[in-house]
């Protein structure tokens, strides 16, 4: 039962043009909180800044400004060693974020053992076996030897989700998961997450750029544009009724077999001048300044 | 962002060649030049380490010198008369030791400065590297030389001569080292390790160093070669540790002893020819350690005949087994029966007997996961592919706007390079690559115009160059631009710009959008379509994202292993698809706007095996 | 423009930094070199006035009890200006006349030679870099050996072949002793004569290394997507190698510059040494032999200069030919 809440934050990088230094703002006072057994979406584009959001949470960056927190189970605040025992991340691109070097049992036993869930070889192996079968890469001691360039993008991504969940992390922020993912396994990874959460009340960030997904996969919606949040709700509504019209931009861009040849005609519209300032909150039903 | 990796077509990892990794990775696969190697560095090792134990004293005098070789002194005698190969068998003992002191101290420094300072970042970085490269700029040997000068004769021993060469011999290898390390620290799965909250020092140890070890021991082998010939050369100039062996104070003493000048071969030959084997074995190991770096410069197994191999392909076989094309009305490319294998010592058939038609105008869909032979298709149509791939059966034709049919698969040498943009261009999936990075975008568009059209004036030329970068909304004052500095969308604009330079009748794009924003991507695919309408060429679309090729495409081929196994019209293949494979992936694409229907979340049906 | 600052700065560091080095080095030596010099000047003739001592002092350093910093700032001052003290070996000349006379020898000598090799090693790497596998191709492993052969031994091995035995070269010098030095013709085509051995030498000893570099990035760069692309334009294949292939594999071949030039400087000292050329390399070697601090440092410092203002040189082509380096970094 771990909830995590981002406040107000901020992400500047330093950019050097010629001589000159100046910051561009990656995360512009960005806030949401993750709530165990729900699902958040956050949907933008590359650049949008999201993946930030990942690294800022997964801590591999430092915040400019604002707060993230980390509430346990009893109520009080996760103190900073014990973060990463609660929060885990899984990346986009699951050809590289295991080390081709190392057996498929040493990525899971490593972070097993760092947070204290398994003492010793014995234990340490077994527990990566549970984790093996519980993501569904069965016989686990079959999967438990190979190296990683053994396993299919599919089979790799589910050892990056096991990853994730063996330091009996309760927030997990999976930051494009199935983005590098064939096309057919990509729903199997997304349903293996969900079935996942379900069983350990996991509160997950799901960050993507494709809204079908978002929509399908997760309770709330996000929309981020130019390192700003600029539409969040529920799922249906934010996809059905977007009001933002970022958001329209993007779910009109979304490819639609059902609108065949609308591409001919359809402009593709634009950011109004009005919306760059604003926000618009489906739970108040009302926009908000963005400064 | 959605890049299902798609393997090179006719690249250099054929399919099926998976990279190794692990220890294995660590070992040089097997070959003659890493034999040949292993073979010479062993054999002067041994004869190094055994050879002063069976061969007696260097410095006895034996006779009254400068005998040629006989049966008593096989390599001779020196002009004091002391045995050359008893003398050989001791310096290169010494310079075999020298080398490899210097070889791991140096490889100790660099490792330490490399990869520690790439690792750890920021200002430690910043001095390390400056002190590294200004370590590196500063010429070692008469840094050397003058420090052999200042320390007196008798205190020269030969570690101080190993300490000075590893002090001004480790800088190179310490840039190297910091470049590689400076890309596995950003790699994903360090961050991962970083997540998990793994200590700075084991990430280094655990995660990072293994992956160094190719280059650590080819950096070291580098260190080692250096190490003794710069040992070998100060000795020579007289500079070394007096009274030790080493091949350099030998060839000193047979300078000094007129060797030459009394062509006395078998005295300083020797030597140097143990130098020089020693050193090329050691490259050649090297050579094979490079591959493992570098996999690119594997050579693939099977040896081709050069990019569009057409093999075993006599026009008669084509013409029984598929048959004169048949020309549809309106048709511009017809493919028949056309069959792609990857020739490697595990064949593999990845384009099975495909036949597809394009109509002018048309835009035809080509649908299909990664390894499906979407991508090996459209290159060995446009005769892209390269060895291992070759072309084994079928036909394409192109029907030419002038009447004439171009059989694309017989095209000579010149032909085909004529042939190629002129009449079929292509937009490829990586924008971000496809354009040469160091010359500007004019030069690209150019270099098409002054090949494909020798009679056209620099200011035509200018002006299609403009006129095409307009139709595709660049705003042709980009024409000085390099690609670095165009974003992502822009360059694939200017892509297909390119592609439209010479007015052809076919386009093939491979996942030309797959590597852009979705507004980008419409944006593109809007414009594609505009164009396409204007001046009608007819498109082929390759992509993994059905739901695209339903919108926009007029006829989609689905393609599985090698083989199509739906081709039907777009509005068709939406309302009934036939095959269980299409069925598949149109279900992977939950729907955007209707109503939830089959997608309940969590339906996971997590039955063994299931996962793929 | 930031590139360029960058790297002048870098070369201003470097050469602060060799400065540095020359001025510590022979105070960290055992010894002391200031009295060997002074005792082997008198021996000459020479009169030890004080400005020649402390001179000496500066660049050697010896205990006058003069506080390090001040003999630094003095010592740096004394090199700016040129005074680099006198030589004792080529007494009673300068050290700065001295390099003066052999400088140009060397620089023209390895100049041609590292013009000549890299231009040579480019080239062939270039082709067999870009018919990979051919039968050229399988003859690279054979360029390993040349790079592996020390750099006097093959300039004995030369001597002994053209110069011993087939006389076509003569055994030694820079140029004929009778004729005098000058910009006429004979000088001229004796000084290439006497110098066509040694280059060759220097050629022959690095080509290999230019030419495996290029070949292996030939090779990688083969895969690039621009080549595919440059191919399905139907360009000729000539210009895809060159213009596309070529001028992207070069660029790490200029990066690596620094390490292949220290590598033909220290050999083009050895083989003077063997050809008795009179450029720098044998007068820092007599300078060793000898003892003379002075010039030995004075060369050091010249050699260090010159690579560095080759090195610059080449960063500046560097990011002329890679429009990426123009920009922000």
């Amino acid at each position: 039962m771990t909830t995590l809440s981002v406040h107000d934050l901020v992400k500047d990088y330093p950019v050097r043009a010629g001589l000159r230094h100046s910051t561009l703002r990656a995360v512009d006072h960005v806030s949401f909180t993750l709530r165990p057994g729900r699902t958040v979406a956050l949907v933008g584009a590359s650049g949008s800044g999201k993946s930030t959001v990942a690294k800022l949470i997964a801590r591999l960056e430092k915040p400019t400004g604002g707060r993230i927190t980390v509430t346990g189970e009893d109520g009080a605040d996760v103190p900073a060693r014990a973060y990463r025992d609660h929060v885990q991340l899984v990346f986009q691109d699951p050809f590289a974020s295991l080390n081709p070097f190392h057996t498929i049992e040493h990525h899971l036993t490593r972070p097993l053992r760092l947070h204290g869930r398994a003492r010793g070889r014995a234990e340490a192996r077994q527990a990566a076996h549970a984790l093996l079968e519980r993501v569904s890469l069965r016989p686990a001691a079959a999967f438990a030897p190979r190296r990683p360039h053994e396993l299919s993008g599919g089979q790799r991504q589910r050892v990056a989700i096991a990853r994730a969940l063996a330091p009996g992390a309760r927030v997990v922020v999976a930051d494009e998961p199935v983005s590098m993912l064939d096309v057919s396994i990509r729903l199997g990874v997304l349903h293996l997450l969900a079935r996942l959460q379900r069983e350990d009340h996991l509160a997950v960030l799901y960050i993507t750029h494709d809204l079908a997904t978002a929509r399908h996969f997760s309770d709330e919606i996000l929309v981020m544009h130019r390192g700003r949040i600029v539409e969040r709700g529920p799922a249906d509504d934010v996809i059905l009724t977007p009001r933002h019209s970022y958001t329209r931009l993007l779910a009109a861009a979304a490819p639609d077999p059902e609108v065949r040849g609308r591409s001919l005609t359809a402009e593709p519209g634009t950011v109004t001048e009005e919306d760059l300032h604003r926000s618009f909150d489906h739970y108040t039903g009302a926009w908000q300044p963005t400064g | 962002m959605a890049t299902p990796t798609t393997p090179p077509p006719g690249g250099t990892t054929a399919p099926g060649a998976a990279p190794r990794s692990g220890w294995r990775a660590l070992l040089p696969g097997w070959s003659p030049r890493l034999g040949i190697g292993l073979g010479l560095v062993l054999a002067i090792g041994l004869f190094g380490l055994i050879g002063p134990l069976l061969l007696g004293d260097p410095d006895a005098i034996d006779n009254m010198g400068r005998t040629p070789p006989s049966t008593d002194h096989w390599l001779g005698t020196t002009q004091t008369g002391q045995d050359v190969l008893s003398q050989l068998a001791h310096a290169t003992r010494g310079s075999l030791q020298i080398g490899l002191a210097v070889g791991i101290g140096a490889t100790v420094l660099s490792a330490l400065f490399g990869v520690i300072g790439a690792y750890a970042g920021g200002a430690v970085d910043e001095s390390f590297s400056l002190f590294s490269n200004v370590m590196l700029v500063i010429p070692g040997l008469p840094l050397v030389i003058v420090i052999a000068g200042f320390v007196p004769r008798e205190q020269r021993g030969w570690w101080t001569l190993a300490v000075v060469l590893v002090i001004t011999g480790w800088a190179a290898a310490a840039r190297v080292l910091r470049a590689q390390t400076l890309s596995l620290r950003n790699r994903d799965y360090v961050l991962a390790a970083k997540v998990a909250g793994e200590r700075r020092r084991r990430i280094v140890i655990v995660e990072i160093l293994p992956n160094l070890l190719p280059l650590i021991a080819s950096q070291f082998v580098y260190a080692v070669i250096a190490a003794i010939l710069a040992e070998a050369g100060l000795s020579f100039l007289g500079l070394g540790a007096p009274n030790t062996h080493t091949l350099g104070s030998m060839l000193y003493f047979a300078q000094n002893g007129f060797a030459l000048q009394y062509e006395a071969w078998w005295w300083f030959v020797p030597p140097g020819l143990v130098i020089a084997l020693f050193g090329c074995g050691l490259s050649l190991i090297n050579f094979s350690l490079d591959e493992i770096i570098n996999p690119r410069l594997r050579l693939p197994k099977a040896a081709g005949s050069g990019t569009g191999a057409v093999a075993g392909r006599s026009t008669d076989e084509a013409g029984t087994e598929a048959g004169p094309a048949p020309r549809e009305p309106g048709a511009v490319l017809t493919v028949r029966s056309l069959d792609v294998v990857y020739r490697t010592a595990d064949p593999v058939h990845a384009v099975r007997d495909v036949s597809l038609t394009l109509r002018r105008g048309e835009i035809l869909g080509l649908a299909g996961e990664s390894g499906c032979g979407k991508t090996t298709l459209a290159y060995a149509v446009a005769r892209l592919h390269r060895p291992p791939a070759e072309v084994t059966a079928g036909s394409v034709v192109l029907h030419d706007r002038s009447g004439t049919d171009i059989d694309v698969l017989a095209l000579e040498k010149e032909d085909l390079r004529a042939f190629r943009w002129d009449k079929l261009s292509m937009v490829f999936q990586g924008a971000m690559n496809s354009l040469n990075p160091v010359i500007s975008i004019h030069e690209q568009l150019d270099d098409v115009l002054t090949t494909h059209r020798p009679g056209m004036s620099a200011a035509d030329r200018r002006a299609r160059c403009a006129e095409v970068l307009t139709l595709v909304g660049v705003d042709p004052a980009r024409l000085t631009a390099f690609p670095h500095e165009l974003s992502g969308g822009m360059r694939q604009r200017v892509m297909i710009a390119m592609a439209m330079l010479l007015d052809p009748q076919v386009m093939i794009m491979d996942e030309p959008t797959t590597a852009l924003d979705v507004v980008v991507q419409r944006g593109i695919l809007r414009e594609i379509i505009r164009l396409r309408d204007e001046l009608g060429f007819a498109v082929v679309l390759i992509t993994h994202d059905l739901p695209l090729l339903l919108e926009v495409s007029d006829h989609i081929a689905v393609m599985r292993d090698g083989e199509i196994v739906e081709y039907a019209p777009a509005a068709r293949m939406y309302r009934a698809p036939a095959h269980p494979y299409t069925r598949q992936l149109l279900d992977s694409f939950p729907s955007l706007t209707s109503a939830r229907g089959a997608f309940v979340r969590g339906g996971d049906t997590d039955v063994p095996g299931a996962a793929r | 423009m930031r590139y360029y600052a960058r790297k002048l700065g870098f070369y201003l560091v470097a050469l602060w930094a060799a400065l540095t080095l020359n001025f510590f080095i022979p105070r960290l030596m055992p010894g002391n070199p200031v009295d060997t010099l002074l005792a082997k000047l008198q021996q000459r003739g020479g009169a030890v006035d004080p400005s020649a001592r402390r001179s000496y002092e500066l660049l050697l350093g010896t205990d006058t009890g003069e506080p390090l910093w001040r003999q630094y700032t003095s010592y740096l001052g004394n090199v700016l200006r040129g005074d680099l003290g006198v030589s004792v070996s080529a007494f009673p000349a300068e050290v700065t006349e001295v390099i003066g006379q052999s400088l140009p020898w060397t620089v023209v000598l390895v100049g041609i030679a590292t013009l000549l090799s890299f231009t040579l090693g480019v080239t062939l790497g270039t082709i067999t870099g870009w018919r990979r596998g051919s039968r050229l191709d399988s003859l690279i492993p054979a360029t390993t050996v040349l790079a592996a052969v020390p750099y006097f031994w093959l300039a004995l091995i030369l001597v002994l072949i053209f110069s011993s035995t087939l006389q076509w070269f003569p055994l030694f010098g820079g140029y004929d002793t009778y004729l005098a030095t000058g910009w006429n013709w004979d000088f001229i085509s004796s000084a290439i004569y006497h110098g066509t051995l040694p280059a060759l030498t220097i050629v022959i000893s690095s080509v290999g290394g230019w030419l495996l570099g290029m070949r292996n990035m030939m090779v990688a760069t083969g895969s690039e997507d621009y080549i595919l692309t440059a191919h399905a334009k139907g360009l000729r294949e000539r210009r895809i190698m060159t213009r596309y292939a070529a001028r992207n594999a070069v660029l790490p071949s200029l990066a690596g510059f620094a390490i292949s030039l220290g590598f033909v400087v220290s050999g083009s000292i050895i083989t003077e040494q063997v050809f008795s050329y009179p450029g720098i390399g044998s007068k820092l070697l007599q300078a060793v032999e000898n003892s003379d601090y002075a010039l030995m440092q004075g060369i050091f410092l010249v050699i260090t200069v010159a690579v560095l203002a080759a090195n610059l040189l080449v960063d500046l082509l560097h990011g002329f030919i890679d429009p990426r380096t123009r920009v922000t970094t």
